[in-house]
């Protein structure tokens, strides 16, 4: 694992991990990392233990008014009362370069939500929509 | 053949970018008033664009990362999301005014009004956003454009003086009755259109969309110093004929109709039929540069799938972003606003936002763990590091000159 191309023995959190794009197994963008779920290890140093995703995180982060908004607005389009924020457990990450790459998709991480909603309401019923443009 | 195809995205990049609804005014305005004393700024303009094209079309070849991503991640969320707030506003206010340039270009052709255009127009460019294949849209829009080549014919063909033509253009200094803001003003204005976030959001994203590599670089390159170069040539030679029609009678143009009326001088009936192909073919071209870039710059920043490639429902945000875009332009055009006045604010704000799109590209284009080899020479970083003082210093001007001139009058 260790001579993987992409994989880092030392990385810098925030400059590594943080807004970076998630690339599923795929190879399509899975999401961003909004933020970090950090773990206290037994010799007390912390490791990142998931990448935290979707609104719920990136509130947060981007702070003040707007960032309340954010998670409230999620949290009131989100049929649970009180929703988990989206997670990627980092035992799935298989190596850095530009991107953070992933062995799961998006499909079966359950981050699609919003796009499966827009998917099947908006872009579904219009004619055509199966058709690449490559 | 494969290889003027294959120079397709820079061309209509640089295209949407030169020659669309907002250059095609502003250029003929400039040329009627201030002669070509404002050229040099397209010339710095020119190279500006090249180098953070060539920049933005490095770092995505090499990282597959397009410009929103790394705006992002150098920025962090909430000045990246300043920024996609400003970018975007910037970018819809110019797809406003591009479908509101291409129902302007039929009704000079028709003479039907312009608002019964708009949303014939917008269903068609909707259509060509959502079926058409990425290629045809280069191909077809970006060589219809080159129509515009008639201007330079044209401008031949009148024969003008040219060592007076190459007097003005050494000047830089405005022609007596013009004060110095407005000059200045026009300065700000013309940088602001040759440089414009959208171009690098939509030739970035074009790239990561062709799979470019790093075996692409030569390519690229070539995309970037043909395309923009050939743009910049149209633009000015737009400026030259009304430069020699206009300027000595004392005309200002303030209208897309008024544009061809060189080339009618110049080749008549035929000339002026193949200069609104070519306005045509270049609005509309600008116009899906803008719509898909307003759609890019969203789904880059929240990490959504993008794109023209996979089928509609596999990138279902983004094209809902995309149909949204479209209804809320026509809806603005519905309210009978003057698209030339919506493009004339938007090159302006789009020279404010600029900066902020600028640095996380010259920062990651120094950056070894994103470019491994392909970092920046020396070359490449003086002029990156010169441009982005000037770009700075035309941000910080854009908005008091605006203010002084009352918008260039």
């Amino acid at each position: 694992m260790a001579d993987r191309p992409g994989f880092r023995r030392q990385y810098d959190a925030g400059l590594h991990l943080l807004d970076r794009q998630i690339v599923g197994r795929d190879g399509l963008p899975v999401a961003k990392v909004d933020d970090l779920e950090l773990r206290v290890r037994a010799d007390g140093r912390l490791a990142v233990s998931a990448l935290l995703v979707g609104p719920g995180a990136l509130g947060p982060r981007v702070g003040g008014r707007l960032g309340r908004w954010t998670v409230s607005i999620w949290r009131r389009l989100r049929p649970d009362a009180d929703p988990p924020t989206g997670r990627v457990d980092a035992t799935l990450v298989t190596g850095t370069d530009s991107a953070v790459h992933v062995t799961a998709t998006t499909e079966e991480l359950g981050l699609d939500g919003f796009e499966r909603w827009v998917r099947r309401y908006v872009v579904e019923p219009i004619p055509g929509s199966g058709h690449d443009g490559s | 053949m494969k290889k003027v195809f294959a120079l397709a995205l820079g061309i209509l990049t640089a295209i949407g970018g030169f020659v669309d609804i907002g250059d095609l005014v502003t250029n003929a305005l400039v040329g009627s008033r201030f002669g070509l004393s404002l050229a040099w700024v397209v010339a710095v303009g020119v190279v500006g664009i090249c180098v953070f094209a060539e920049m933005s079309g490095r770092v995505a070849a090499i990282s597959g990362r397009a410009t929103f991503d790394l705006v992002r991640e150098r920025l962090g969320p909430r000045l990246g999301f300043a920024n996609l707030l400003a970018s975007m506003g910037v970018t819809f206010l110019t797809f406003i005014a591009e479908i509101g340039g291409v129902a302007l270009s039929l009704e000079i052709a028709t003479s039907v009004n312009e608002v019964l255009w708009v949303p014939v127009v917008a269903a068609a460019l909707w259509i060509v956003l959502w079926r058409v294949k990425f290629e045809v849209l280069e191909n077809a829009f970006g060589l219809a454009g080159l129509a515009l080549v008639v201007f330079a014919v044209a401008l031949w063909k009148l024969g003008p003086d040219w060592s007076a033509l190459w007097g003005q253009a050494r000047s830089a200094a405005p022609p007596p009755g013009e004060s110095w803001t407005s000059y200045g003003y026009y300065v700000v204005a013309l940088f602001g259109a040759a440089m414009t976030p959208y171009e690098v959001f939509f030739f970035s994203s074009g790239g990561v969309e062709e799979k470019w590599t790093a075996k692409s670089l030569s390519t690229m390159r070539l995309n970037v110093f043909v395309g923009f170069p050939l743009g910049g040539a149209l633009s000015l030679s737009i400026a030259a004929v009304t430069a020699v029609v206009f300027l000595p009678v004392g005309v200002q143009v303030n209208s897309l109709a008024q544009v061809p009326i060189p080339v009618a001088v110049a080749l008549g009936k035929v000339g002026v039929a193949v200069a609104l192909l070519g306005f045509f073919a270049a609005t509309f071209g600008a116009a899906c540069e803008t719509g898909l870039s307003v759609g890019y710059s969203v789904a880059q920043f929240f990490g959504w799938r993008w794109g023209k490639f996979v089928a509609p429902r596999q990138a279902a945000r983004f094209h809902a972003v995309v149909l949204l875009s479209t209804v809320l332009a026509v809806a603005v055009l519905l309210t009978t606003v003057d698209p030339i006045a919506v493009t004339e604010y938007s090159v302006v704000f789009s020279a404010l936002a600029l900066p902020l799109t600028y640095l996380p590209i010259l920062v990651i284009a120094n950056d070894p763990d994103y470019m491994g080899g392909s970092v920046n020479g020396r070359f490449a970083n003086a002029l990156g590091t010169v441009y982005f003082v000037v770009i700075v210093v035309v941000s910080v001007a854009a908005i008091p000159l605006m203010i002084l001139t009352k918008g260039g009058q």
